[in-house]
């Protein structure tokens, strides 16, 4: 097989190619690393690659293979981990020069898990410092650059993740998402990104910014990979006490392709907000292919959006100060200056206000399981742009100049302050060329139901079968 | 004490100092105006309604979301 046709094979094609011995790891490894040396250092989606590692890995695994000890669909199947999910023996930088030299001692659960499954680590992929900004910008390890217009950026903060799973330089990758870091990369670079529900999949041994808004998830390239993902990480961890004790279903058999019987709620005040004219098209568009697939669809409403930054921005600000208050105090200076700032400022919210805002997330997510009674996903725009340029403070939408930040945020945060999952799936292109993306949300740990309706719109469409020019 | 947007120059060095911070760093005239940018984002906050609300001391999504 080609090289570059395995690097843009799904984690489900290449593992039944490696069931059926068609292909070996090592070739695999061999094409991406391939993949990795052609779009690098253009794209930037690395702090560290392992090549001797994974090579080795791949060998292994070969031999595994062959001695007929196949150990399933991510069984030599090379993945890349955000730079803030701890492996052993690996440096861990989370984005930040202040950590260039911390090496764990131990994996994180996920890295552990995905060993477990017999997957390769390719290396660890670049984010936004300390994963404190939506637009994946660093100025320590370089920005990163969005594989389809290299000026845009990746979104952040799992912007590596973003650019390397788009580019093919990576089957899957690992995001971490706060207020939207999974899912802001994944639309603006046109793959898929799940934020599972919070307590699915274990946050033990990944860098905190916020311990009640952090969800790990996968970005992939189709909607079939992140439910394979998920079967090997999702489930309760003794590390990290706010996982589940429930059984994890298998969520690749929710993939029925169907969404016969859905309700899928349109939130009118996601409509309401800023949002590019090209972006609404297509949304609308992508919401009315659900209808002809069969999903009933109504508006309903959604008041306290308007609160959501509020509510999510207090939390954030205060445990993230919290977390980083001794790394502010003996290395503050040594922070880009942005992410300092934002650091700094959570130690001026009072106690009153964090707890104020604990009891708004309750009312929030009060009125959010009200709707959940109506409808059984609500559907809206994961991004109200595309990719805006590198360092691009403002954006214009619609006539109106918004924060970079707030704008990319205005979409995702409701759905951590709720905890329940939420996807962003690829539904279209702008003209210039530039991905958007599809977000749809469901209860709480009913993430297969979430996938299952991703994965119907997606098989309905090409979108995720197009490749960026880099 | 009000974090909201009325924070003046007097309870930001209060604050300040409290938090361990050093007030005469010249980093200070940087993160002033920030901070009250920032906390001016979140004051709609004391607006919500939340009575009959408690916080969320430890968070369960799955606590809303029984069908």
């Amino acid at each position: 097989m080609e090289p570059l046709e395995l690097c843009y094979m799904s984690a489900g094609e290449l593992s039944r190619h490696i069931r059926d011995r068609q292909v070996s790891p090592v070739e695999i490894i061999d094409a991406h690393l391939a993949r990795i040396e052609a779009t690098e250092p253009t794209l930037n989606s690395f702090i560290t690659l392992l090549p001797d590692h994974a090579r080795e890995a791949a060998r292994r695994a070969e031999a595994q293979i062959q001695a007929g000890n196949y150990r399933g669909p991510l069984h030599g199947i090379p993945v890349g981990l955000k730079d803030l999910f701890n492996t052993a023996g690996v440096r861990t930088t989370s984005g930040s020069r202040v950590l260039d030299n911390f090496i764990p001692t131990e994996d994180c659960t996920v890295a552990a898990r995905f060993q477990q499954a017999g997957a390769i680590l390719l290396g660890k992929l670049n984010m936004h410092q300390f994963a404190y900004g939506p637009t994946g910008e660093n100025f320590d390890y370089g920005h990163m650059h969005n594989p389809w217009n290299p000026e845009m950026v990746t979104g952040g903060s799992s912007g590596g993740s973003g650019s390397a799973a788009a580019a093919g330089q990576c089957t899957i990758t690992m995001g971490s998402d706060t207020g939207g870091s999974v899912r802001i990369p994944a639309a603006l670079c046109g793959i898929v990104g799940l934020k599972p529900t919070y307590g699915l999949v274990s946050r033990a041994g990944l860098t905190p910014l916020s311990w009640r808004l952090d969800h790990p998830g996968p970005m992939v390239r189709t909607v079939e990979d992140a439910a394979i993902t998920m079967n090997a990480i999702a489930g309760h961890d003794p590390a990290d006490p706010a996982t589940t004790t429930r059984t994890v279903p298998d969520y690749t058999a929710a993939l029925t392709g169907s969404v016969e019987g859905l309700r899928i709620g349109i939130v009118k005040e996601y409509f309401e907000a800023p949002l590019d004219s090209e972006v609404e098209t297509a949304v609308r568009a992508a919401i009315a292919q659900m209808s002809e697939l069969g999903a009933t669809v109504t508006e309903v409403s959604l008041p306290m959006f308007a609160d959501a930054q509020a509510i999510s921005g207090t939390i954030l600000m205060s445990e993230a100060a919290a977390y980083h208050r001794d790394l502010l105090a003996k290395d503050g200076d040594k922070l880009t200056p942005s992410v300092r700032l934002r650091l700094e400022a959570g130690l001026f919210v009072t106690a009153a206000d964090y707890l104020k805002a604990q009891q708004a997330r309750a009312r929030f997510n009060y009125e959010m399981s009200q709707l959940f009674q109506e409808v059984d996903l609500l559907a809206g725009p994961s991004e109200p742009i595309t990719a805006p340029p590198i360092l691009a403070t403002e954006v214009p939408i619609g006539g109106r100049t918004v924060g970079t930040v707030g704008a990319l945020t205005q979409y995702t945060r409701p759905y951590n302050i709720s905890g329940t999952p939420a996807i962003s799936v690829p539904c279209g292109f702008s003209q210039a060329g530039m991905p958007m993306g599809l977000q749809l949300a469901g209860r709480a740990f009913e993430d297969a139901t979430v996938l299952r309706a991703a994965h119907a719109y997606e098989q309905s469409t090409g979108w995720h079968l197009q490749r960026p020019p880099v | 004490m009000d974090s909201g947007s009325a924070i003046d120059r007097q309870a930001f060095d209060f604050l300040a100092r409290a938090a361990g911070l050093n007030v005469d760093d010249p980093h200070m005239e940087e993160l002033f105006p920030y901070v009250q940018n920032a906390l001016a984002a979140n004051e709609g906050l004391r607006n919500i309604d939340t009575s009959g609300f408690e916080p969320e001391a430890s968070f369960d999504p799955a606590h809303f979301y029984q069908g």
